[in-house]
């Protein structure tokens, strides 16, 4: 029996398929079944539909459409990324940095890359989490060849200043890759116009189906292919193309960049809503992150003295028909570690365990954020803090809005 | 001055506005908006290290993590309790407390509701056994009762209110955690450490031990857990 939630407030962890995309991919499952490098007009047909999702998504970002490599997730766009310039660098002992609260699919390539020998740093971030030009600046060094920094992170949802971020990597000769699977389709993103080389996405955060992704690659760049095979996209990445899911990338594309900017207003209002509604009914809670820095329908919140109860607050709130996260949905496998988002922000241990993220999609309604600050006071309320005192206000971070 | 400001013109919805024009318009009635419009953002202010409370302890002398150095007090607290043992910070009770606030358990838990305790009862008892083993009993009023588990809490006070209010009393109880304030300390307090404590209103002197099991830096010290508690 599938049990769905009565309000689903967990879009940075997927987000539910627009019926749009679902009409976009349907020939492509049915009929148009062809393999898009056949010559023959149904491989012809499936391969004029890659190409036009590949234009549609490369629009998504302002890049070219020679610059899309599609790929199967956005997990295996990081690793190309990664591993694929790292490899190609030829360097005998390449360094490279990343910041430390990136996600498993960066991190790890990060861990493989040094198991092989390369350098890696790991950049400091800031309690509002943002990472700091200045911290990359000190960072780098002759032998750097790679920056990877994420566009918005997806636990806390801050966004990064990714133009300074390149530039301080371009300028030092590197190149810079970010990982934008959070921001594609919530913020604009200009890869002609800053100097990214690399920038991973990922089609089931914007509406899109599951199981696919993409790479845009600069032109000139040369990174290592990590699956050989049949030489398809461009031989950086063999395998047959996924027809129906690019074409449903394309298409989640295009729905967001034409809705973007008023997607975001309303977003931003309903967000800023929500957070003021908690921060009003709910004692000791507090923001985590930066005010405003962060994207429009993201909220990660924490309760002072509750934090070690978030994933019975989690529980509870399903139990009510509300769909949340206590951080990334990539790290439920090992929810009893602390986050290493929020370690690498300054949080303890316990603290870093507490956290509940909140984030507000296409389909969710002011009704539905009022009604989960709602259920969040009740559920808070009946569970039992770490700390026997009441946590006054101004003991916590205060929840700004404006 | 908003009017100065030439916004990016790209209405990418990021300050809440829909278009930049909108956002014009909001910016010449309100020009405080103008941090939220995040392309234009040139905020280069170094951030705290930590988003929660970030303020040091007042007089903090330990090298935490997100405290700022503090200036230290003029008189430096010597670390020795009055059997000469070293301890690493001294517990304060919380300025709201009329003293040291404690989560005890009578040895019999069932009378705490045998014996009807509630909010604002003033009880004595002696802490027995294995937590704490003090020989002294203590008086105190009741905070908060958890009538299903029998855990109560107090804060603990002086002869005075049971001599005038009369109270109850438990007998003995186990002392299953302090709360307070950590005005000054030695060393970095982290959770999930055990340390010796000297509580400020230990009428012996005596240094405990405890394990640190949460902390929140305020603007006026260290609020801290302690769970696991022994004399010495």
């Amino acid at each position: 029996m599938t049990v769905r939630p009565l309000v689903y407030l967990d879009n940075s962890a997927t987000t539910r398929l627009d019926p749009r995309v679902a009409e976009a991919m349907r020939p492509h499952l049915e009929d148009s079944y062809g393999n898009p490098s056949s010559l023959h007009a149904m491989g012809r047909e499936a391969r004029a539909a890659v190409e036009e999702a590949r234009a549609s998504v490369a629009g998504l970002v302002n890049a070219r459409p020679r610059e899309i490599v599609f790929t199967g997730s956005g997990t295996e766009a990081n690793n190309l990324a990664l591993l694929g310039a790292v490899g190609a660098s030829g360097a005998v002992t390449p360094h490279m940095v990343a910041s430390a609260f990136e996600h498993p699919s960066v991190l790890e390539p990060c861990a493989r890359l040094r198991a092989l020998g390369a350098d890696v740093t790991l950049l400091p971030v800031g309690g509002d989490g943002i990472v700091e030009p200045g911290e990359l600046a000190r960072a780098m060094r002759p032998e750097t060849v790679l920056v990877s920094i994420m566009t918005a992170n997806n636990v806390v949802g801050t966004l990064q200043p990714i133009a300074e971020l390149a530039r301080v990597a371009r300028s030092r000769g590197a190149l810079f890759h970010t990982d934008a699977v959070q921001a594609a389709g919530r913020v604009p993103i200009e890869v002609s116009r800053d100097d990214v080389d690399l920038l991973s996405l990922s089609a089931h955060k914007l509406h899109g189906p599951k199981g696919v992704g993409a790479l845009f690659v600069r032109t000139g760049v040369r990174i290592a292919p990590q699956v050989h095979g049949g030489g398809q996209e461009q031989g950086l990445r063999s395998a047959t193309e996924n027809v129906a899911g690019i074409a449903g990338f394309g298409r989640a594309a295009e729905i967001a960049a034409a809705a973007r900017g008023e997607e975001a207003a309303r977003l931003v209002n309903l967000r800023d809503r929500l957070l003021e509604a908690i921060c009003g009914s709910v004692p000791g809670a507090y923001l985590i992150g930066h005010p405003h820095r962060r994207l429009p329908g993201h909220l990660c919140i924490g309760i002072s003295g509750l934090e070690p109860e978030a994933m019975k607050l989690l529980l509870a709130l399903d139990e009510q028909g509300f769909a949340v996260s206590t951080g990334s949905a990539c790290s439920s496998s090992h929810a009893s570690e602390p986050s290493h988002v929020l370690m690498a922000m300054g949080f303890d241990p316990v603290r870093a365990r507490g956290s509940l993220r909140i984030t507000l999609g296409r389909f969710n309604t002011d009704e539905e954020a009022l009604a989960f600050a709602d259920a969040l006071r009740r559920v808070a309320a009946t569970l039992r803090p770490i700390t026997t005192r009441k946590i006054p206000s101004e003991r916590t971070e205060p929840c700004r809005t404006r | 001055m908003p009017n100065q400001v030439n916004l990016p013109g790209i209405d990418c919805g990021l300050c809440g506005s829909r278009t930049c024009a909108e956002f014009a318009q909001r910016l010449a009635t309100d020009p405080e908006l103008i941090k939220r419009c995040i392309p234009l953002s040139t905020d280069s202010t170094p951030p705290p290290k930590a988003s929660v409370p970030v303020q040091a302890p007042a007089a903090c002398e330990a090298a935490c993590a997100g405290c700022a150095p503090a200036p230290r007090q003029k008189k430096t607290p010597e670390w020795h309790d009055s059997l000469g043992r070293e301890f690493d910070f001294i517990l304060e009770h919380f300025p709201e407390d009329p003293g040291p606030r404690e989560i005890i358990l009578p040895h019999n838990p069932m009378l705490t509701r045998e014996m009807d305790v509630k909010r604002g009862d003033v009880l004595i008892g002696r802490p027995l056994g294995m937590s704490c083993g003090c020989p002294i009993t203590h008086c105190g009023v009741v905070s908060d009762v958890d009538p299903r588990t029998g855990v109560i809490t107090w804060c603990v006070t002086g002869p005075l209110g049971p001599r005038e209010k009369g109270f109850k009393d438990i007998g003995y109880y186990i002392a299953e955690a302090y709360e307070g304030m950590i005005p000054r300390a030695r060393c970095d307090i982290k959770i999930g450490m055990r340390y010796f404590f000297q509580p400020r209103m230990c009428m012996l002197q005596w240094r405990h031990s405890g394990l640190v099991n949460y902390v929140n830096r305020t603007p006026v010290g260290m609020q801290v857990r302690l769970e696991g508690l022994w004399i010495g």
